[in-house]
């Protein structure tokens, strides 16, 4: 396990040393990572700054949800989500059988070498949204905070899950980044209040396919009025987890007995 | 043995797919099969310390061979065990006793130095710092790279990005290497220094596979050789047997004083005649001696010239492609 | 002395590179139709997203911004499609030639570059006319029942194809960066980011504040998405001002001679920088 870390520091300053290669450009791509994220928190603004809103919903706690939403993406961007572009860029160059001749398991090289050093930009984004809506805020106590930090947890593990599908995809998938648009029309509707939507698609969005769990679920516990449903969002996270994982290895079996 | 390779078979399965409008819509709805039979039952063995050539034409099975060897790929069927593992099924424990050099995919990282590539291998085979400060050195005297592995790899030459993708694989050390193409695109001396680096490392007892399309490669480095085609072993042998497979011929070309005599004869193929004083031609040995046949010319015709060599590789390899 | 060519047979002969141009993209591009083809589910699943918000938000009110919830979800359906029909990867295929190398082999042909990609763009966007720009019109249409028939079709068809080139034109001028810069993704990314929003591709316009409307109004980028959106609609409105159909796309077609002179003028001393410093 410490070995493990110790590959994917090196493994992280390595990728980062290569962005830093063209300085400029990181750090202008790290700022477009930031603004890019901004799209539904500007809508959001907008809507509110029009005089409408989302009914029972305040500004700030709307944008507490798209926060966490954020946060999440922030987090799981650089650190492991780039499993997908380096998995989909791999298997079309063919330099994916080069994970194969490590002594390591090829998702974690596919982790270590997809360290996505710009996409902290998001990680920043993210963070500056939440704690500027926890701002203004009451703020919660320690047990929504506990509550909140072990919903999170589950939040990260289900975009790690949304990785190991969509890098999955890339296997099969010769050369489609577009996979990564699936992705994001599909948890666009957990960057807001689940109860604006309908109660057929809450349904389907909170107990079908975990996507309130990516910023709804957690956020409302942290305002102190949990969603419908929650404890039936972490068992469908947790088996969405363990869904992933088979999927993951059931197409790099595919990648095995085809070799690309 | 080291290696051993019994019957492997290796199957694919791909659709047939069309692209005018038609096709894509019916393709939809029925895909067709297609079965490829990449492999169809080799064996051989290699023992430590060997330098083998895998040979074949594009799409022969060398590459679906090395992919098998080294994990990459699991067969239809066959047993391989090297070292005591099967490649595909001890794939983690495997791989970290044996090194590949893909020629056309890098290992190294485009924009930063090779030696910050090394550094990540380091750590992914939990090197300990004195082997590979040791490791990196020795290889990099032998390649004559010096300060380049400090340079970002983008300014690297061809040639010094090779020298350092051998590092990269040779970096823990491994007994056995894979070797894809690792001249492909290379000059001359290049090529030279990577062929002697390959020699003095299999001196010290690693074993080398590789596969090229560089018939040179071949009879610089190995003195075996595999010959693939059509998913079966056509050749299994010494170079020197190889050049014989194709029979004991010489290649002759003679310039004489007075007309060159009739050389309709069995055991004679004339190649290229340029005038009646000059020609090209092969000599097969069992047939016609070589002694007769200068006896024979000069006495007919008076030798200026002559000059006898030995046949090229490649007229042999044609042989055994076009099989 | 030179034969003469009258103006007759260059316009057929560049007619015929533009035919042969894009029907070779067309066919390269089919065998990646499947991909293409993720639009028929991601282009509705977005949509379906900005139903709810906008239903929501319209829960208490009839109109906003002057706006009514059909009229609010017809713009969106109307962004998309316009998304479809002009959407082109000019920036990223002339950084990209620039970048490797290949793009010596353009310079050395008889006919501008910038008419190749058009005519490439051309192919690719007929490809994508009937892989996700028809298959997405038409749901719209029956199952989230948007009115999308344009409110004078002669208008919003100009207005269109102005915009067809307008993106391409823009798309191009980033591309020619290249020319100065060693790696341009984040300047390409940040220009495109700001220039979507500008355009009204999020939001529409009149939903920003007025001190940035106004600004919004002179720059060039309401004319991709927000002009013929609005024209589409048949109703021009920003910064409180209010405009005829054919004074704004008279206005568009303007804005498009000037890109087009822009673009040309990039070109000029972009190429006069890679002939002057070597590939």
């Amino acid at each position: 396990m410490r070995n493990n870390i110790r590959i994917y520091l090196v493994g992280a300053k390595t990728a980062l040393a290569s962005r830093m290669a063209y300085r400029a450009d990181f750090f202008m791509s790290m700022l477009i990572m930031l603004l890019v994220e901004m799209a539904a928190p500007l809508i959001t603004i907008m809507i509110y700054q029009n005089g409408a809103t989302f009914p029972g919903w305040t500004m700030y706690e709307a944008l507490l949800i798209q926060g966490v939403f954020l946060l999440g993406k922030g987090i799981a961007a650089p650190f492991f989500f780039g499993i997908v572009w380096n998995t989909i860029e791999r298997v079309q160059n063919g330099t994916f059988d080069l994970l194969m001749i490590k002594p390591k398991s090829v998702l974690f090289m596919a982790i270590v070498t997809g360290f996505d050093a710009e996409d902290l930009g998001k990680l920043i984004g993210g963070t500056t949204l939440f704690t500027l809506a926890l701002s203004r805020l009451p703020m919660p106590g320690l047990g929504e905070w506990l509550q909140f930090l072990l919903l999170f947890l589950l939040t990260l593990a289900v975009l790690f899950g949304y990785g190991l599908i969509l890098a999955g995809l890339g296997i099969v998938w010769i050369g489609n980044f577009r996979v990564y648009q699936i992705f994001e029309s599909i948890t666009n509707f957990g960057l807001y209040p689940a109860a604006i939507f309908s109660k057929p698609l809450q349904t389907v969005i909170t107990l079908v396919i975990p996507v309130a769990i990516l910023g709804s679920v957690p956020a409302t516990v942290l305002l102190g009025r949990p969603s419908a449903g929650t404890i039936g969002a972490v068992g469908v996270g947790l088996l969405f987890l363990l869904f992933s994982l088979g999927f993951w290895r059931w197409m790099l079996k595919k990648y095995t007995s085809v070799g690309g | 043995m080291l290696i051993s390779v019994e019957n492997l078979t290796k199957v694919y399965k791909t659709y047939q797919r069309g692209s005018s409008f038609k096709e894509t819509v019916k393709s939809l709805l029925v895909r067709k099969p297609l079965y490829v039979h990449a492999l169809k039952g080799i064996s051989f063995g290699i023992a430590a310390g060997e330098l083998v050539g895998f040979l074949g034409p594009n799409g022969a099975g060398k590459s679906t061979t090395l992919k098998i060897l080294t994990g990459i790929l699991y067969p239809s069927s066959g047993a391989v065990d090297v070292m005591g593992y099967t490649p595909w099924r001890d794939r983690k424990k495997y791989v970290a006793k044996i090194g590949a050099v893909f020629g056309q995919k890098s290992q190294l990282l485009w924009d930063i130095p090779p030696i910050d590539a090394f550094y990540l291998n380091k750590a992914i085979y939990a090197i300990p710092d004195r082997v590979f400060k040791r490791t990196m050195e020795n290889m990099v005297e032998l390649l004559d790279l010096k300060d380049v592995i400090r340079k970002p790899t983008r300014q690297l030459s061809l040639g010094e990005r090779m020298k350092c993708e051998f590092i990269m694989a040779m970096l823990h050390q491994p007994e056995i290497v894979f070797l894809d193409e690792p001249t492909i695109g290379l000059d001359v001396i290049a090529k030279d220094k990577i062929r002697e680096f390959i020699l003095e490392m299999n001196k010290k007892g690693v074993t080398f596979i590789l596969t090229t399309h560089d018939l040179s490669d071949i009879e610089h480095l190995a003195r075996r050789v595999i010959v693939v085609n059509h998913g079966e072993i056509v050749f299994d042998d010494s170079i020197a047997t190889l050049r014989r497979h194709w029979g004991e011929k010489k290649i002759i070309a003679v310039s004489t004083v007075h007309p060159l005599p009739d050389l309709t004869l069995p055991g004679i193929t004339v190649t290229k005649r340029i005038s009646d004083y000059q020609a090209e031609l092969e000599l097969d040995l069992a047939v016609y001696e070589l002694n007769k046949f200068i006896a024979l010319v000069n006495k007919a015709s008076t030798i200026r010239d002559l000059s006898v060599q030995e046949p090229q590789i490649e007229e042999a390899i044609k042989v055994l492609y076009k099989k | 002395m030179g034969k003469r060519v009258t103006v007759g047979q260059k316009i057929g002969q560049w007619m015929r590179v533009l035919k042969a141009t894009a029907f070779s993209t067309y066919k390269e591009w089919v065998a990646y139709r499947s991909q293409m083809a993720v639009t028929i589910f991601v282009g509705p699943v977005f949509f379906l997203t900005q139903i709810f918000i906008w239903r929501a938000v319209y829960a208490a009110r009839t109109t906003l911004n002057g706006l009514t919830l059909e009229q609010m979800l017809t713009y969106y359906g109307i962004v998309a499609v316009i998304g479809y029909l002009t959407f082109d990867s000019a920036d990223w295929d002339l950084q990209w030639l620039i970048r490797n190398g290949s793009f010596l082999t353009y310079m050395l042909r008889p006919v501008s570059y910038c008419f190749l990609a058009f005519a490439q763009k051309i192919g690719h966007r007929l490809l994508a006319l009937w892989v996700e720009l028809i298959p997405v019109y038409l749901l719209f249409i029956y199952l989230f029942k948007i009115d999308l028939v344009p409110a004078q079709p002669g208008w919003a068809i100009l207005s269109l194809g102005l915009s067809f080139i307008l993106v391409y034109l823009t798309n191009y001028c980033i591309g020619i960066t290249a020319f100065w810069f060693t790696k341009t993704e984040g300047l390409r990314r940040a220009f495109l980011t700001l220039r979507d929003l500008s355009a009204g591709m999020l939001i529409p316009l009149t939903f920003f504040p007025k001190g940035m409307q106004k600004v919004l109004f002179y720059l060039p980028f309401q004319f991709i998405t927000y002009v013929p959106t609005r024209v589409f609609i048949g109703h021009y409105e920003l910064a409180g001002i209010s405009l005829s159909i054919p004074q704004v796309v008279g206005l568009q077609f303007a804005a498009t001679l000037v890109m087009f002179a822009v673009a040309q003028l990039l070109w000029y001393f972009g190429i006069k920088r890679f002939t002057g410093v070597g590939a």
